[in-house]
């Protein structure tokens, strides 16, 4: 019912200074037309593949690496534990303060990267095209390499320990336990892990509003930030509409995706199980 | 022995390596939480209190109006204002994020169970719930805002009464009902299945009814595991900003919509009140996260491992 209404909606020319939408004028296809030839709209749907895409692989092979150093009971495991699940704690909007802070042009960070380059290092980390862009992903990964983290910590610990040992009784090394034992027993964990940060990344929404309102220009301009823009800073409500169905029509494409692959994971477990 | 020791001190460096990123952000919010104006952004950046700067309560007294700012009466009545409002975001927030989680988490945990015991809805039943938390909420906003505009006025010409939905509690409290929802069936399905069919039967079998059974027998067993999914959800919604930014405003304020604007509203950006009021609303959250850390390694399997 919600998506039947956004689907007429999308097809008036409505604007919320028009009063209610039974005022609007009839559109026809037009809003879709111009969202397909839109270039702002084709450029932030790209560049939000892209960012999320960044993003999950840092955030991935950080948090497995992570994982790997702690899994096992060991000296100071639960102090490490604590403290690297602390980020994904912080509200969005605090991270967004906290990281606006630490990257301005004589903030902290450019202060350490002068001492370890030895230079003075004034990058322009929020008004900088690209150096703008590498600080939302930047700012992802620090928020979100915990999420990754903690999913491979509990799939590593419930590893069951009779595989292990015995590959080991056969004298195979670490790394050819870990290649060949650890790492296909811990796939579904890792098919996890990507479908739950992909989802996530693809919604990206805070981190570029709060830094940078999705510019420099249009530099950090993702997908759920024109759409909004374009919503509530353009108040084309009928022409956001007909942009979002086109996102839910993409998206549903990943979101098959991940369930297919949800499924069949989940599948051969019981199958193991059994 | 040697190299296991060698590879030992590497791994703590590693690790000690990632605490320093993980906590360098934090401690540096705390630390120009208590810096004066000057000090905020001044390059070289300040390090050290009381040597590179002299620490200050001042933003601290700001935001929470501290027997006010100033002598003047005009700037201290301001500061009394704005403690206002953000005490008013805290406990719009508290609120409307209690409410919202304690419900999905009662609605989602029956759904659970109906999904685990009867598999209700069939076996794709979950996947398909789980779709609703991948469309981007802006997708769901622009519906939900429409819907939000509509359904008083067919309220009105049909029953004559005003329901308003939009910038009001239950309009919020409703939506994150719904975007939550999915994650506590998930969760909670992993904890239902867990506890043995067997133990529902035997206590069946000696004479207790089905809702003597769920009380005495399934709710103990899963309560640590709703306890996990609980505070999840609440993290979730607590920091929640793009549905609150375009459904309630201005009258229902949460707390990351009100800081937000609190970084907009004024010119220029106040570093130190924002690390201020940063510091106080981060720190119950992170309470929070010590007190479950060890109940969320495994809450967070999504029923995919199993011991």
């Amino acid at each position: 019912m919600p998506f039947l209404l956004t689907i007429y909606i999308s097809l008036l020319r409505w604007r919320l200074t028009l009063g209610f939408w039974t005022a609007a004028p009839w559109g026809g296809f037009t809003n879709f037309a111009d969202a397909l030839t839109d270039e702002g709209f084709l450029y932030a749907v790209l560049r939000t593949f892209v960012f999320a895409a960044c993003a999950v692989a840092f955030e991935l092979l950080i948090g497995f690496g992570l994982a790997l150093l702690t899994y096992r009971e060991s000296r100071g495991r639960r102090f490490y534990l604590t403290v690297f699940l602390i980020p994904m704690m912080i509200i969005p909007v605090v991270v967004g303060y906290d990281f606006s802070m630490l990257l301005v042009d004589t903030g902290p960070l450019n202060s350490v990267l002068s001492v370890l380059t030895g230079q003075d290092v004034r990058i322009r980390w929020m008004s900088d095209y690209r150096a703008a862009q590498v600080a939302v992903v930047i700012a992802d990964i620090w928020q979100w390499t915990p999420l990754t983290f903690l999913i491979f910590v509990s799939g590593l610990s419930a590893l069951p320990p009779e595989p292990i040992k015995a590959a080991r009784v056969m004298g195979a090394t670490r790394w050819q336990v870990f290649r060949h034992v650890q790492l296909p027993l811990l796939k579904p964990v890792i098919v996890i892990a990507v479908v739950i940060r992909a989802m996530e990344a693809l919604k990206i929404f805070d981190m570029p509003m709060l830094l940078t309102q999705g510019g420099p220009g249009n530099a950090t301009e993702t997908l759920s930030i024109f759409l909004w823009r374009n919503a509530w800073g353009f108040n084309k409500i009928s022409y956001a509409a007909a942009a979002s169905l086109l996102v839910l029509a993409l998206f549903s494409g990943v979101i098959f995706l991940s369930i297919w692959l949800l499924k069949r994971e989940r599948a051969q477990l019981e199958e193991v199980r059994a | 022995m040697r190299r296991r020791r060698a590879a030992g001190v590497l791994r703590h460096a590693v690790l000690v390596a990632w605490v320093l990123v993980v906590l360098f952000p934090v401690f540096w919010m705390v630390l120009t939480s208590f810096k004066d104006a000057g000090d905020w952004v001044s390059w070289p950046a300040r390090w050290a209190p009381f040597v590179d700067f002299e620490p200050t309560l001042l933003n601290y007294r700001q935001i929470f109006y501290i027997g006010g700012t100033t002598q003047s009466g005009e700037l201290r009545r301001e500061a009394a204002e704005q403690a206002y409002v953000i005490w008013k975001g805290v406990a719009d927030s508290v609120v409307i994020v209690t409410i919202a989680s304690v419900a999905s988490l009662l609605l989602g945990s029956a759904l659970a169970y109906a999904i685990s015991r009867f598999r209700t809805g069939g076996r794709n039943y979950p996947y398909t719930i789980l779709t609703i938390r991948m469309l981007p909420p802006i997708v769901v906003a622009i519906p939900m805002l429409i819907y939000y505009t509509t359904i008083p006025e067919l309220f009105e010409s049909l029953l004559g009464v005003r329901v308003e939905f939009f910038d009001t509690y239950y309009g919020l409290v409703l939506l994150y009902i719904v975007t939550t929802l999915p994650y506590v069936i998930w969760m909670m399905l992993a904890f239902i299945d867990e506890v043995p069919r067997e133990l529902e039967d035997a206590a069946r079998l000696m004479g207790a009814g089905r809702l003597a059974t769920l009380r005495k027998v399934v709710f103990p067993l899963v309560a640590s595991g709703m306890m996990v999914t609980l505070l999840f959800v609440f993290i979730l919604n607590w920091s929640e900003f793009l549905l609150a930014l375009t459904l309630s405003q201005p009258k229902v304020l949460t707390l990351p919509v009100l800081l937000n604007k609190f970084q907009s509203a004024v010119e220029g950006r106040l570093y130190g009140p924002q690390a201020a009021i940063g510091t106080v609303v981060t720190i119950p959250v992170v309470i929070f996260g010590f007190l479950i850390q060890k109940h969320l390694v495994k809450g967070f399997s999504f029923g995919m491992i199993r011991r």
